[in-house]
């Protein structure tokens, strides 16, 4: 049935005159709200570019896909704003030939665009209905590199380990100690801290050696608190 | 007329009070309390549209008043049964958590405005109508009235103890349906009986069966229940809030946790109170020689010294007493004035933490923490104040919350508490634009530049994680051993020190790079002299808050706000400060729609003619005066009884019972402009001697008992109150003499005023604090003189 509904999704999409619309909205939304605001990572404005959002978000929103802002996916859950995407994606620094291990899959969004760049993407979702869609999707869209798991993120994906990128999406008050376990040698971590479900800061965490270091990079709540001087 | 008339208006205000407090924690639960307020005031505009419709249609309510009058009170019944039903609509497609998001939400808003109006106008309908037709009895029926609202509050207090909030709203609806066949016409009785029957039937189905609560999905409970395993294991309900005990295998707490830490992240049952987040309760036991907080900055002062006595204030969950505990405390005394969670910590969760809060070494205190460090004379080693979680982080959804315990009058009292090398910590979430851990740390200095003068930068200390700072202001100098501990902790920990008095520029972001080096830039220019030229320049309030202007975690400077627009970006600034946004937008929004349904009556009544100028003045002024001094009152008792519930039910019933004894007692005087002089002046009387005398006189006697404080407080609240109760009553009767077209406009009036001094009490208490509220309190009373000297 689930499979059933995202073909007519897909097939309701493959119209020609909504799909240029969509495209339309797509290339305004990389040049608007990505590139005019810094974003200058090659790979990741491809990648932007390339990933039909709007698939991402439930049917009856697929109108603001394209918005500057994050859209409601259920279970308290958003697919972020594309320029926190695009940013987060920046910040990880992705190659071809990575291994990502991300926390948090969401609508699969942030899979899909870093699955566009690079070799693997290890997703792992703990809201199971969340998960299922998710996995649904990306397999009807063919990216075979990316693997959806459902579970508890905190203790990251030790069978794949070390990875070097971690993007965690959810927002917790500590790092998990395993997730910096699992991380390569000059790896880098992406991740909002602070209190859940307020505001939060979004996080880079180096690996080099034995040292760890931390750069808080923006406040965010929804879109983040970036500051114009 | 009838008797049963006083027992069918105090049923019907009983129940309008009673729904009120119920809608404030229904709503509070749904959504949130800032929210739940907005949404309040824009409702309470009822009273003020029912008197601008009985201005327009007097004539034929009063016509009709033997049946209009029923029905309103039954179609009042029925809207508060049904309200829960109309919520789980209105709830299904709107969440104010997306309002300055996506404004596709104002829909919603304006509907659950609706909603939420409705019973409200009709509760208001029937009262005024009551008012203009019975004028002569108008002394005892604003008795009843008054007598009724505080009996109704009372009453909630109880209630709130034995039903669910889902229940609460039809259980209530049964007061005003009863008020209205009360007062039915015994020939029409029969006529009436199916509807009448119909009309119990629906809020008895509803109490016993109510519609699940439709909560929003973002909030912290809902979304600690999508995690796998969670399950509600304790629920209570109580007029604390609504508390629910979560437990989950994946929910676990460790804010700020150091990069070095390689244990596990313990689980926890969390608390949650109106399904918001209140605390962990993380595993303890006896045998523990470790805790996680020694791997977060908190752990700060038991790097200096091994404290004998240590108070905790707002200990919560309790986490701060096991972490002491840990530490070899022998002497723990830990405050917090939520009863419940205190009582599921000492019983139900009492296996989790190993009985903890049985231990000879703990002496809980269930009291606000102001109100026991003002008892208390006891002298401590440490003195720890909550995380942040309470006051930091939050998108100034606590904006308008008082915090007595962070006012500077507050730490001095702490200060006092200190035994000689005794010291005073506190940790917070480091935010970005820096306004709560700047605050925070210019209370500290200031507490300590008024209470020695040595200097201040060999007294405090700082540390910073990745996530939050902690600091301490010792009563002692710092030693160099001390300093050097704290370095020591922080480079194992991976820590950087942000404050120490030998502090040096490049030890202060080796392990932790903020987004620019203005935090150590500002945290430089609070220490040094020349501060007070640093917060005014400052784009936020960060000037330590005062037990007159107790918002600590208020920073938005008005005159600032479009410069915040640019910097910022429209959709990001309201998250800066919501709760301060929510009230101005309250106000705007209540003020423009009072002063419409105020002018649309002159359409029907005309712009000219006798008494209008007194109608406004008069009506305008009471109904500002008496809600600003309510409002001061509450505030200053909380502090005085140590318990808001409590503090706003003694002082909220006791001002409305005095008034109605007053309003009672006016029958018996004239509308003549001697009487009524003599009493404003009164009135305003007691005002000027509150401002002078009520707070030191509440701190002479905040040691005595319970039940002396109780009768005090009444002895001090009821002269004021009961000549307060006066003026509404003689205004009207006044007013029925000279033009009775007037009378509903001035019970529309009254309405708006009521409710628009609500949210301007808080604006001004924020901008000028509660001195200001009382002494516009005064002048507004004086405004009512000023209408009775004019001649009319």
């Amino acid at each position: 049935m689930k499979a059933l509904l995202i073909f007519l999704l897909l097939a309701l999409n493959m119209h020609p005159a909504v799909a240029q619309n969509y495209d339309r909205m797509r290339e305004n939304m990389v040049r608007r709200q990505i590139r005019n605001r810094g974003i200058d990572h090659k790979p990741t404005l491809e990648a932007m570019l390339s990933v039909e959002r709007h698939l991402f978000v439930p049917a009856g929103q697929q109108a603001r896909a394209y918005d500057d802002g994050p859209v409601p996916i259920g279970y308290g859950q958003t697919i972020s704003q594309p320029y926190i995407v695009a940013y987060m994606t920046q910040l990880a620094d992705p190659k071809p030939g990575d291994r990502v291990l991300e926390i948090g899959a969401g609508s699969g969004y942030q899979a899909a665009v870093l699955g566009e760049i690079v070799e693997q993407v290890y997703t792992i979702e703990i809201i199971p209905e969340l998960a299922a869609r998710a996995r649904g999707l990306l397999r009807e869209l063919g990216y075979d590199n990316i693997e959806v798991l459902t579970g508890d993120g905190y203790y990251g994906l030790e069978k794949h380990a070390p990875y070097d990128a971690i993007v965690v999406t959810a927002a917790a008050e500590y790092i998990p100690p395993p997730l910096i376990a699992q991380l390569k040698d000059g790896g880098k971590m992406i991740i909002p801290v602070g209190s859940p479900f307020l505001v939060q800061t979004l996080m880079l965490i180096e690996k080099k050696g034995e040292r760890i270091t931390t750069t808080n990079l923006m406040p965010v709540r929804f879109v983040p608190f970036t500051r114009r001087n | 007329m009838s008797k049963r008339i006083y027992l069918s208006v105090g049923l019907l205000s009983a129940s309008i009070i009673a729904f009120q407090l119920t809608l404030m924690q229904l709503l509070s639960i749904i959504q949130w309390s800032h929210f739940a307020y907005m949404v309040i005031s824009v409702a309470l505009l009822g009273f003020g549209a029912s008197g601008t419709l009985l201005a327009l249609a007097r004539n034929w309510f009063v016509r009709n008043i033997e049946i209009s009058l029923p029905v309103l009170m039954i179609l009042a019944g029925i809207s508060m049964s049904l309200i829960m039903l109309v919520s789980s609509t209105v709830f299904g497609s709107f969440d104010s958590y997306l309002l300055f998001v996506d404004r596709s939400q104002i829909v919603g808003l304006v509907v659950a405005y609706f909603a939420f109006f409705v019973p409200f106008f009709f509760g208001a309908l029937a009262l005024g109508l009551m008012y203009i037709h019975y004028i002569e009895k108008i002394g005892p029926l604003y008795f009843a009235d008054l007598l009724g609202s505080g009996i109704g509050g009372l009453i909630m207090l109880l209630m709130f103890w034995l039903f669910y909030p889902a229940q609460l709203p039809s259980a209530i609806a049964f007061f005003p349906v009863i008020a209205g066949i009360l007062i039915l016409p015994i020939r029409l009785r029969l006529k009436f009986i199916a509807p009448a029957i119909a009309a119990f039937i629906l809020p008895g189905i509803l109490v016993f069966s109510p519609p699940a609560l439709p909560v929003s999905e973002f909030k912290s409970l809902s979304r600690a229940m999508n995690l796998p395993g969670a399950r509600i294991v304790i629920e209570r309900s109580s007029p604390y809030g609504q508390i629910d005990v979560v437990r989950s295998p994946a929910l676990r707490y460790a804010p700020g946790l150091s990069l070095t830490y390689q244990g596990t992240v313990p689980v926890r049952d969390v608390i949650f109170s109106n399904g918001n987040w209140f605390g962990p309760v993380v595993e303890w036991t006896r045998t523990d020689t470790s805790h996680f907080l020694d791997y977060t900055t908190n752990a700060l002062p038991y790097q200096i010294i091994r404290p004998s006595n240590v108070l905790l204030l707002d200990s919560g969950t309790g986490l701060f007493a096991a972490h002491a505990l840990t530490r070899g405390v022998g002497n723990i005394t830990a405050v917090e004035q939520n009863r419940i969670a205190t009582g599921l910590l000492k019983n139900e969760l009492a296996g989790m933490i190993d009985s903890m809060y049985h231990l000879p070494a703990i002496n809980p205190v269930n009291l606000h923490s102001r109100s026991y460090l003002l008892k208390d004379d006891n002298l401590y080693d440490l003195i720890i104040l909550p995380t942040s979680e309470s006051f930091g982080g939050t998108s100034g959804i606590n904006a308008l919350e008082e915090q007595y315990i962070l006012t500077r009058e507050a730490l001095d009292e702490m200060w006092n508490r200190l035994s000689d090398d005794g010291m005073i910590a506190v940790t917070a979430w480091m935010d970005y634009p820096a306004r709560n851990t700047l605050k925070l740390l210019a209370t500290l200095v200031e507490t300590h530049e008024a209470n020695s003068d040595l200097p201040v930068e060999n007294h405090l200390a700082a540390i910073r994680g990745w996530g939050t700072i902690s600091f301490i202001l010792k009563r002692s100098p710092l030693t160099l051993p001390e300093t050097q501990a704290i370095r020591n902790f922080c480079n194992t920990m991976y820590f950087d020190p942000a404050l120490l008095p030998d502090i040096t520029p490049g030890e202060r972001s080796v392990y932790n790079q903020l987004q620019d080096d203005e935090f150590f830039e500002y945290i430089d220019r609070i220490m040094a002299r020349g501060r007070e030229d640093f917060y005014r320049e400052y784009d936020f309030n960060i000037k330590p808050s005062t037990d007159n202007i107790p918002y600590f975690s208020q920073f938005l400077k008005l005159g600032r706000y479009d410069k915040m627009q640019d910097m910022f970006g429209q959709s990001t600034v309201p998250f800066l400060e919501i709760g301060y946004l929510v009230v101005l937008l309250t106000f705007l929004q209540i003020t423009a729609a009072a002063v419409i349904l105020i002018l649309l009556p002159l359409l029907v009544i005309g712009w000219k003619g006798s008494g209008k100028l007194y109608t406004v003045l008069h009506f305008s002024g009471i109904g500002l005066g008496f809600m600003f001094l309510e409002i001061t009152l509450i505030q200053q008792f909380i502090l005085y009884f140590g318990n808001p519930i409590y503090a706003a039910a003694a002082v909220l019933s006791g001002m409305l019972i005095c008034s109605g004894a007053g309003s009672l007692a006016s029958s018996r005087l004239s509308t003549e402009k001697g009487d009524v002089v003599k009493i404003l002046t009164l009135v305003i009387f007691f005002i000027i001697l509150y401002i002078i005398l009520l707070v030191p006189l509440l701190r002479i006697t905040i040691n005595f008992p319970l039940l002396v404080k109780i009768f005090f407080s009444i002895l001090f609240i009821s002269p004021a109150a009961y000549f307060m109760g006066m003026p509404f009553p003689l205004g009207l009767r006044k007013l029925s003499g000279i033009n009775p077209t007037l009378t509903p406009w001035a019970w529309g009036i009254n309405g708006c005023l009521s409710v628009i001094s609500t949210a301007l009490a808080t604006i001004i208490a924020v901008e000028a604090g509660y001195l200001w509220v009382m002494v516009i309190a005064a002048m507004s009373y004086g405004l009512t003189l000023v209408a009775n000297l004019i001649k009319t």
